[in-house]
């Protein structure tokens, strides 16, 4: 403790401290101004709040002259001491003030060196395993069923392998008609045709359920075609078959309509036009207005503006009959659309054997 | 089939310009696909339906035309000239086989004179893509492209007796045809034969030494109606694909025969002069009869939604050719034109009546709602392993069915024990290597690596999910069951990093099976070790689940690596996703959080190692102490510092009472009798 000057008021004494400290402070500051502030370093800004802090503890602190006056206070006379407690509160507030000042630019300063060198490329990769993709044809199948599943419909399947009777009896295609020569559909050994339509599992489906019935049957197909830019002997197709009473082809019309709609968009438009099917009587051909051009006629469309969906037709009275199904009281609808076509067509694929090479490169453009 | 637009004009007096007649055809039906100007004419590519072989002729079309524009067709009236004598004189014709031949008719001109045609007709060949040859020949195929009946002229003089036989060609003749080919003909051929041999084959093509030449003075015509599934057969099996052979397997108008007839015999004599016979030699042993249908209008709202008054029905029909037979309220029953094969049910009437109104006249509408949608049984599951499979980053393949044979792989376990008799094969492959149906999707994933590999990708994950199939009991369909397959290579890949951190392993593989598995809500898999076939001895392991054997996994052997000319270690699994289908899915039950924590120990193990992990879970579960709730894997060791033979693995025991806090002592307690018992067990020295 120092020695003091006893003649001293303890306003005047405050008045010395409070000085003291503020040029000791201003000292500090005025040297990081001549400096410039930008050059003062982090470690140099350790150093400074170590000082202050020192500077601090011997100003401000327990055994300081400002905590012996503060002590003071209770001996001072009745009168006049509030105002002297307010006066000294007041003066420990502004210097506090000043230190809390000083340190917090330089913990600042010290914090955003830090954070620049501890900073991250936030543009380098992600950690995450390689992406797979599933296959087109799979994507295309999921959105077919999807939009049919919630227009009502049971998604079913059948074998790969047919007898005669579901591959071509029931589906009424007659001894002799061309579609059952070996240079079309391929035969087992044993005399059991790969099944060359999903049409077959129509009539599983109406065995299994009975009418009314509506359904769809995704799956493999396969014909004789030989491999070429638009051919494989596989493929995928879906099936689609609709029998209650009172269905019409107003109700074939306004479900592919919905379809299509849904698959590419709500502007695109339908045509029916009649075509011939051994199934189906009457027979219509459906095409969409092309996605691409919207009917002006593009590569994609090969000019016509429309672009062929599949084949479909009011279910053939012998094949409800074949299905147990009485045509005198249910008519009903079926379609067929190629699945691998209509890939074929919404990617732009110049030869649909890519579909089954399984090329990474190829694969890895889908989602 | 092309049609000319000027002569549609001379029979039907069309109005509509050529794009009109082409978008109007479309619409009935009769798709146009191009519209080609060509001297003066446009040329309609009209698609016929195989049903509607009526149509592939300029009057057939312009029938349909008529019904459009309601106007008629203005077809020919032929009639001969002048003719003189008795043909039963001149010739002599004899059906042996009525089943194929129900008609024929033949006619004799003589004193013609072969010469080119005159300009007009060679104009009209030319545009319709036909080659002119002379006068005769071009009047047939005239009248072919007019009514659609395929017509053949013989030189008479090379008929042999003057006869005419048609029959079932005898085993080794052999014909040379008008392309100049020497044909091997069969016993189910029908030919047109003379007293001796083949001089056409029936509904085909003629024979080169009765054709028509420049010294040709008396030609027969025949005009015939064959048996359209006899025609496609026979051309089918010569490969000979003709404007006639078309026709004739669609099935030509039996009772046209002789108009067409008249037609041809008519212009020969007109333009290439000579006298024809007065009558005709017609036999037609059984007149084919005339059918009829019955068609109760409301059906065509019924089927079609379309609302057509009774006036125009019968317009349409009746402009069709169809008769009406009998007209009541009820029902209209109806005679069907000759020329229409394709017409057999009411529903057929309907779809007259509705391309003919307007397949854009019917209204569109959903069906009303009536039953809730549903997927497939197994598509909730087979999306969740598909899902699952694509997280890992594997892509999906699709190959084809069928593959080549090979006895180099384990089947799945439903499949297996049987042997290269087992595959299901074709009669008729399209890809003469590919003739069985695939027993594995294995081959198939092989073949896609190998082609990835060859096109520099080195890092492929690929997997499938398919039917495999093989024989079952003689005369029973084979049977199908639905796989999933696995294929790995190359680095573990992660997104938009240049190089993988490490190589694949066996474990990648068995990770992405087990998330297969675990994204289907199955029990987890069970994996022994197991000789396999297509597997390396040692990293080859039998996939159970449920205690049932299911698949395999491993590292492909050398030598089928060697086969595929694989350079880098390949990783393949198979399991029968049939099976895993019909397991039930594991259901979510809530069991309480546990109230006290958990001490662990780890110990690590130096054991022979031959000693697997699951034989080390396994036991320390049997030992059944009460607090030990979980022992988990936390690694394997083996290489610097261990002695060969044997590896160090690493388990961490979990323990926990369920009413209070374990002490310290006391989890040593247990710990040390798990420790000792393991020791003891396996020979397992503490590391």
């Amino acid at each position: 403790m120092r020695d003091q000057q006893p003649q001293q008021t303890p306003d005047e004494q405050l008045d010395h401290i409070s000085q003291t400290v503020r040029a000791e402070l201003k000292a500090r500051f005025d040297n990081i101004e001549a400096q410039g502030r930008a050059t003062l370093s982090p470690s140099e800004a350790e150093k400074q709040l170590q000082d202050l802090k020192d500077l601090r503890t011997k100003s401000l602190g327990k055994k300081s002259e400002f905590a012996n006056l503060k002590k003071s206070i209770g001996r001072l006379p009745a009168e006049g001491r509030a105002d002297f407690g307010q006066r000294i509160q007041q003066t420990e507030g502004v210097l506090v003030q000043g230190f809390d000042d000083e340190e917090d630019y330089r913990k600042r300063l010290i914090e955003t060196s830090r954070s620049e060198r501890e900073s991250i490329d936030v543009t380098m990769p992600g950690r995450r395993p390689r992406p797979g993709h599933l296959h087109p044809v799979t994507l295309m199948r999921e959105r077919i069923e999807d939009i049919f599943v919630s227009l009502g419909y049971a998604v079913e399947d059948d074998r790969e392998i047919e007898t005669d009777f579901y591959n071509f009896d029931a589906l009424n295609i007659s001894e002799g008609h061309p579609a059952r020569d070996p240079q079309d559909t391929f035969y087992t050994t044993d005399g059991f045709a790969l099944r060359s339509q999903t049409s077959t599992v129509q009539i599983h489906a109406m065995q299994r359920r009975g009418a009314p019935v509506r359904m769809i049957a995704p799956g493999r197909v396969f014909r004789r075609d030989t491999p070429d830019p638009t051919h494989n002997p596989m493929f995928f197709q879906v099936e689609g078959l609709c029998v209650d009473r009172g269905i019409t082809m107003a109700h074939l019309k306004g479900t592919l309509a919905e379809f299509v709609h849904r698959l590419f968009g709500p502007e695109t438009r339908t045509r029916f036009r009649p075509s011939y099917f051994p199934f189906t009587e009457p027979s219509a051909e459906v095409d969409y207005s092309c996605f691409n051009c919207g009917g002006s006629g593009c590569r994609i469309c090969k000019g016509s503006g429309w672009i062929e969906l599949g084949g479909s037709g009011m279910v053939h009275p012998n094949v409800l009959r074949a299905a147990n199904v009485n045509p005198e009281e249910f008519t009903g609808f079926a379609f067929g659309l190629g699945i691998d076509r209509t890939c074929a067509r919404i990617y732009q694929l110049d030869d649909i054997r890519l579909l089954f090479e399984n090329d990474v490169r190829f694969l890895e453009q889908f989602r | 089939m092309l049609i000319s637009y000027n002569w549609q004009r001379e029979l039907t007096a069309t109005k509509l310009d050529p794009q009109e007649v082409r978008e109007r055809l479309t619409n009935v039906g009769l798709a146009v696909d191009a519209v080609e100007e060509r001297d003066g004419d446009h040329v309609l590519d009209v698609e016929v339906p195989s049903n509607r072989g009526d149509c592939l002729s300029h009057i057939g079309i312009a029938r349909e035309l008529a019904v459009i524009e309601k106007s008629t067709v203005h077809s020919p009236k032929p009639k001969v000239e002048n003719p003189e004598g008795k043909i039963s004189d001149l010739a002599r014709v004899e059906i042996r086989d009525p089943d194929l031949c129900p008609r024929y008719a033949a006619r004799v001109i003589r004193g013609v004179k072969i010469a080119p045609s005159p300009e007009w007709l060679v104009k009209l060949l030319e545009v319709l893509g036909q080659r002119p040859i002379n006068n005769v020949a071009d009047i047939t195929n005239y009248v072919l492209h007019e009514f659609g009946q395929p017509l053949h002229a013989f030189d008479l003089a090379k008929l042999g007796e003057s006869r005419i036989v048609i029959r079932r060609a005898a085993k080794g003749e052999t014909i040379k045809t008008l392309d100049g080919v020497e044909r091997k003909l069969e016993r189910e051929m029908l030919v047109i034969a003379d007293a001796t041999r083949p001089v056409a084959v029936a509904g085909v093509m003629g024979g080169e030494e009765s054709e028509i030449s420049s010294t040709t003075q008396d030609v027969l015509i025949e005009s015939a109606y064959f048996n359209p599934a006899s025609v496609r057969r026979t051309a089918k099996l010569l490969g000979l694909h003709t404007e006639a052979s078309h026709r004739f397997e669609r099935g030509v108008d039996p009772e046209g025969v002789l108009r067409a007839q008249e037609r041809c015999v008519a212009l020969i004599c007109e333009i290439a002069g000579g006298v024809a016979t007065a009558d005709v030699l017609d036999v037609y042993p059984a007149a084919l009869p005339a059918k009829s249908v019955e068609l109760r209008p409301e059906r065509v709202e019924a089927i079609t939604g379309l609302q057509v008054p009774r006036a125009e029905v019968l317009r349409i029909l009746t402009a069709l050719g169809f008769e009406v037979r009998e007209d009541n309220p009820a029902r209209l029953i109806f005679t069907i034109p000759s020329w229409r094969h394709d017409v057999a049910i009411e529903e057929d009437l309907v779809e007259e009546v509705a391309r003919h109104t307007g397949y854009d006249q019917i209204k569109t509408a959903l069906p009303p709602a009536s039953l809730a949608g549903e997927y497939h049984s197994s598509e909730r599951r087979k999306r969740a392993l598909r899902q699952a499979m694509s997280g890992r980053g594997f892509d999906e393949a699709i190959s084809l069915s069928f593959t080549e044979l090979t006895e180099d792989f384990d089947l799945i376990a439903e499949f297996a024990g049987r042997g290269r008799e087992s595959a299901v094969t074709l009669t008729n492959p399209i890809i003469e290597e590919s003739s069985r149906m695939r027993q594995t999707l294995l081959p198939g994933l092989l073949n896609s690596i190998r082609h990835n590999l060859n096109h520099g990708v080195r890092d492929v994950c690929l997997f499938e999910t398919g039917r495999v199939f093989v024989v079952s009991e003689p005369g029973q369909l084979p049977l199908e069951r639905e796989a999933f397959a696995l294929a790995a290579t190359g680095g573990a890949m992660a997104a938009d990093r240049a190089q993988a951190e490490r190589e694949l392993d066996f474990f990648d593989l068995k990770g992405a099976i087990e998330s297969a598995v675990a994204a289907m809500n199955l029990p987890p898999l069970d994996f022994k070790i197991a000789a396999v076939k297509h597997l390396r001895p040692g990293q080859s392991a039998a996939i159970s689940i449920e205690g049932a054997r299911v698949g395999s996994i491993g590292c492909l052997t050398e030598s089928l690596a060697g086969a595929y000319k694989f350079r880098q270690p390949i990783f393949v699994a198979e399991v029968d996703l049939t099976a895993l289908l019909e397991i039930k899915e594991l259901p979510a039950l809530y069991s309480p959080l546990p109230r006290f924590p958990a001490i662990v120990r780890d110990v690590s193990l130096l054991l022979d190692r031959k000693v697997t992990v699951a034989e080390l879970l396994a036991f320390t579960l049997n030992l059944k102490i009460e607090n030990l709730v979980a022992t988990r894997f936390v690694g394997s060791y083996e290489g610097e510092g261990i002695p060969e033979g044997k590896r160090s693995v690493t388990l961490r025991l979990e323990y926990r009472a369920s009413d209070r806090t374990l002490r310290d002592e006391e989890v040593d307690r247990m710990h040390i009798a798990v420790v000792s018992a393991l020791k003891i067990e396996f020979m397992a020295e503490i590391r």
